[in-house]
């Protein structure tokens, strides 16, 4: 796609006393289990030695279960935690070596992040809620009150403007904390957990208008989540941890075809597969006629949608990309893919 | 005012952690280790020190007579006062402002006139706390004028303005300080804890030293007492404020000016109200206590018609001051509770309309009064209740004193408590060795806190002889046992009772409410009136302090009793006295704990106070002190009263070192 917004190499952050703790990266004690660490150093490391980049327009999710350094890591972003080694760069531009006038910069222009607990003002209401990101900037009254009108009409509370956090839902207090980090027009949004504080339905809700915010304004967005489904529903990569680690990173498609170990096995056994993974995955190269006969589907067509395809006809279909044909899709295959086997031979 | 703090502090203490510690230290084998020890240490000492120094009450050669060196002291600041540059250019000024400050709120009060203040006051109620509160603050002033107090009540007002004005602002920023810097809080927090605890007349003697006794000197020693509850919870509300929040600001970009004044300080609304609430209900209490040094106004009318037992005199200066508390206490804690709720009503009802229409109607009352050339309370609406009141007075002398049939008269209870109880009491604690009372104290304390609650107690107690006033303090301690015994007493029955029945509960709340809004003083007029001068009426002006806090939080640590856990005793087909016994006094532990100390507390302040109508003992010296110009008897009691509140709150507060740790 295109240049990373954010990147991220070989990023640590270790809790604890500060002179103990800046000794732990890279050396011996790293390798100890958290347990030992946490005995012979007072230190917990939260974040081990991860690297990655998030580009410009996409949707980075990380994943992992409670306790993995999810939130730790999508702090040190924009340092709300500061981390203890490694490099950040946004744009190009070393966070690490910010001063103080840059970071805040950083915050109020460039990465605005949601929070799983709202963190909303009880004092204020709807409207000055949403202004305030622009209110401490230094905005005019009319100017700010226009703007967050605007964003308050966007994530859907208009109406609403005169509340107080304490008499709103609490998917309409996400819906502010959204609308507050959307404000200030920020180059990134970052989530953290967003949505686990949400009933299932409401939750189904937000993450809806989420992707719609992305397609509409194609803003990039760091998305931390612990449930794997919202992580495949609205993630264009996905980035899991364990332990303070990064396990695997890349396309839900590549998590769940073609888990890293058997920790990320485990993670993805549960997933309806077809509805993830594409017929790009799932083909093999075409037999000799096969080539010219039976339906042809574009290389991104689900599974589940080419199983349709495939019952209909009877037999195998072709996977076609700009006229050419990249391979088939037959029973077998496919048949392969919702159970779960080991696919071989796939076609390139 | 005492009870609000406490039930901060009863959160902490509610905590199970402490709970299961203290548990532990008073039942298991770690309980029976420090007393081993303990003995131990006292076997090896007691015999070296009772050989030495005999074992009566305090030996003599661990005295040190400071009488001397404070008298050479206070006669130099006396001389100095003048010329000295550190009065004359520090404390000078500072007495200088006061006198201004005073004055001028003073004036500005009686330019006012009646109808200006009571229209200004009843408005501002009726802004603030609803229209209730107003019709209260309303008639208060009213019968304020009638009671032919209006002049007093305009100088207390004025004093307690400028008290009030200082205590805001130094205990915000001391709060401030605390609230941002934990190494502050750390340093500040014990002191605040210590100054909580002291009674008020610990206050009078250092202020008077440098001040003279004066208007001055009753304004500082008010802010001294009254600040520490705003420094308090205004730390604890900045470092309570929620993290989620705090973190969200910071995260979009705010500087740490703005993140203080649009967030934290916002998020501490509740606390720094309440703070001020406290603060306001401290000083007027000091306020009038403060009489003894120069206050004037209301305290001192008080002050003046007890020392003569007129009773009549007393209560016409009490029920305005009585009435004072209640409408500031409900005014300030409506303003706490009302935070952010909708303004509901009509339109010119709130926002900058309704001060608006506040302005102009006081505006109008002053107008008004004035063009009746009627600036203060017209004498023809005054009615004399002095002249009544102790004609009645006389007829209870006469009639209920004693020798009624079969219960006796009330001056017959007040002698015979003096006979049964406090003489022996008294006698006995006198009569103990001075190493065992050090050993009992230390005993205590430390079963219940650490080895240096018990070193704190211990020195304390020893403090006390060396200034020379151990038999005196054993005097007051023996008040302090008596009432403190008869406070819980009354006070667990009635809890009991209370957290039993939601219909005792009705009953006795509103009495709680008013009773713990009275200053302390007040609590003396109707001993005196009921049982005359003496130790008795004393103990009972501290029991009755004493009591309502007593009840308050036990009813509440009993009524918060897990349901569920009393709910099992009841399917398992416990009594009611089964459950109240084997569940819920046993959970109600921290509660009850935290009601003796807070009881033992109160007690102290008020026996203290007692020194004024013929209690004896530390606050009659203090009195004297005062008196007399004698500063030095005065300073050495007001020592020991320090000594004495910070051994009796020492052993009896069993959280304080678990509920630190755990911050
Ligand atoms: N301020 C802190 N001090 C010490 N340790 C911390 C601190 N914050 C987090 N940790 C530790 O770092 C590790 C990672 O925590 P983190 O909050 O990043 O996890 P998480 O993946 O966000 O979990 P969750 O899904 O529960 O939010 C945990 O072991 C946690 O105990
Ligand atoms: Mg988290």
């Amino acid at each position: 796609m295109s240049a990373p917004v954010f990147s991220v190499h070989n990023l640590w952050k270790v809790f604890g006393p500060k002179a103990k703790a800046d000794r732990v990266p890279g050396s011996d004690a790293a390798d100890l289990t958290a347990d030992q660490l946490r005995k012979n150093t007072g230190c917990t490391v939260a974040v081990r030695d991860v690297s990655f980049d998030v580009l410009a327009g996409e949707v980075f999710v990380v994943m992992g279960l409670s306790g993995s350094g999810k939130s730790t890591l999508v702090r040190c972003l924009t340092r709300l935690i500061e981390p203890t080694a490694g490099e950040i760069a946004i744009d190009g531009e070393d966070v690490r070596s910010m001063d103080r006038a840059r970071l805040r910069d950083l915050r109020r222009h460039r990465a605005s992040m949601v929070f799983q607990h709202f963190g909303l003002l009880p004092h204020r209401t709807v409207l000055d809620n949403v202004a305030y990101g622009l209110e401490i900037q230094g905005a005019g009254k009319a100017q700010r009150r226009a703007r967050a009108a605007e964003m308050v009409e966007k994530v859907g509370l208009a109406g609403l403007e005169g509340r107080r956090p304490g008499q709103l839902s609490g998917g309409q207090q996400q819906r502010v904390g959204l609308a507050r980090a959307l404000a200030v027009d920020p180059e990134v949004l970052l989530f953290d957990e967003p949505f686990s504080a949400l009933d299932p339905l409401i939750r189904r809700d937000m993450q809806e208008e989420v992707v719609r915010l992305h397609h509409d304004e194609g803003r990039t967005m760091v998305f931390i989540t612990h449930d794997l489904g919202e992580a495949l529903r609205i993630g264009d990569r996905i980035a899991l941890m364990r332990d303070g680690r990064i396990v695997q990173c890349g396309t839900p498609e590549e998590i769940v075809g073609s888990p890293a170990d058997d920790y990320v096995r485990d993670f993805v056994r549960d997933v309806p597969r077809e509805q993830v993974l594409t017929v790009r995955r799932a083909m093999r190269p075409a037999d000799a006629g096969e080539a010219d006969a039976g339906p042809a589907l574009a290389p991104s067509t689900l599974v589940s949608d080419a199983i349709e395809a495939v019952a209909r006809t009877g037999g195998p279909a072709r996977v076609v990309d700009g006229g050419r044909c990249l391979g088939v899709v037959d029973h077998e295959r496919l048949l392969a893919v919702v159970a779960g086997l080991p696919l071989t031979g796939a076609a390139a | 005012m005492a009870s609000s703090a406490t039930a901060t502090d009863m959160a902490a203490t509610a905590t199970s952690p402490a709970r299961n510690a203290l548990w532990r230290a008073l039942t298991g084998r770690r309980g029976l280790g420090k007393l081993l020890l303990l003995a131990m240490i006292a076997a090896v000492l007691v015999p070296f020190a009772a050989s030495r120094w005999g074992s009566g009450a305090w030996p003599g050669a661990l005295t040190v007579d400071l009488s001397g060196p404070l008298g050479q002291a206070s006669n130099w600041i006396i001389d100095n006062r003048d010329t000295h540059p550190l009065f004359l250019y520090f404390f000078g000024w500072i007495s200088e402002g006061v006198i201004v400050a005073v004055r001028a709120v003073y004036l500005l009060l009686l330019a006012l006139g009646w109808t200006g203040v009571t229209a200004a006051a009843s408005l501002l109620a009726w802004r603030v706390a609803g229209l209730r509160v107003a019709l209260t603050a309303l008639a208060s002033f009213a019968v304020c004028g009638v009671l032919g107090m209006w002049v007093p009540t305009m100088q207390t007002l004025a004093l307690m303005a400028a008290a009030v004005a200082a205590s805001v602002v130094v205990g915000a920023l001391l709060g401030l300080a605390a609230g941002l810097s934990e190494r502050t809080y750390r340093a500040l927090r014990p002191v605040l804890d210590t100054m909580q605890v002291l009674p008020a007349f610990a206050y009078l003697l250092p202020v008077v030293l440098i001040f003279g006794i004066g208007v001055p000197a009753a304004v500082l020693a008010t802010v001294v007492y009254a600040a520490p509850p705003m420094a308090r919870l205004t730390a604890l509300g900045l470092r309570d404020a929620d993290h989620g929040v705090l973190e969200a600001v910071t995260s979009l970009g705010a500087t740490a000016r703005q993140r203080l004044l649009t967030a934290r300080l916002p998020l501490a609304r509740r606390e720094l109200l309440l703070g001020f609430n406290q603060t306001i209900m401290m000083a007027l209490s000091m306020a009038v206590i403060a009489s003894v040094i120069g206050a004037g106004g209301l305290g001192d009318r008080v002050y003046q018609a007890l020392s003569t037992v007129d009773v009549g005199s007393a209560l016409a200066a009490g029920i305005p001051i009585v009435l004072l508390a209640v409408v500031m206490d409900r005014t300030t804690a409506a303003a706490g509770t009302r935070i952010g709720e909708e303004p509901s009503g009509p339109r010119w009802s709130y926002g900058w309309q309704a001060w608006a229409g506040v302005a102009a109607v006081t505006a109008a009352a002053v107008a008004a009064g004035r063009a009746a050339s009627s600036l203060t309370w017209p004498g023809s609406w005054m009615v004399t209740i002095a002249a009544p009141v102790n004609s009645a007075v006389g007829w209870m002398t006469s009639h209920l004193y004693s020798g009624v049939p079969v219960i006796g008269g009330t001056a017959d209870w007040a002698g015979h408590f003096t006979t049964w109880i406090l003489d022996p009491l008294r006698s006995g604690l006198t009569a103990l060795p001075w190493w065992a009372v050090l050993l009992i104290v230390a005993a205590l304390a430390w079963l219940i806190g650490t080895w240096r609650t018990a070193l704190t107690a211990a020195v304390s107690m020893a403090v006390i002889g060396v200034l020379g006033v151990w038999s005196i303090s054993m005097d007051t301690l023996s008040q302090v046992l008596a009432a403190v015994a008869v406070t819980l007493a009354l006070g667990f029955a009635v809890a009991v009772a209370a957290a039993r029945s939601r219909r005792v509960e009705a009953l006795i709340r509103p009495v709680l409410d008013v009773l713990q809004t009275m200053p302390q003083f007040v609590y003396l007029i109707p001993v005196v009136a009921l049982f005359g001068a003496g130790r008795a009426p004393a103990v009972a002006a501290a029991v009755a302090y004493a009591l309502p806090a007593v009840i308050r939080i036990t009813a509440q640590g009993l009524r918060q009793v897990d349901p569920a856990a009393l709910e099992a005793a009841r399917s398992l087909g416990a009594s009611g006295a089964q459950q109240l016994r084997q569940v819920q006094l046993p959970l109600a532990r921290p509660a009850l704990l935290l009601a003796v100390n807070q009881g033992v507390v109160l007690v102290l302040a008020v026996v203290i106070i007692g020194g004024m109508v013929g209690g004896g003992a530390l606050g009659y010296n203090v009195v004297y002190g005062l008196a007399q110009g004698d500063l030095a008897t005065g300073l050495v009691a007001g020592a020991a009263i320090v000594c004495l509140g910070l051994m009796l709150d020492r052993v009896t507060q069993p959280s304080s070192d678990q509920a630190g740790k755990e911050r």
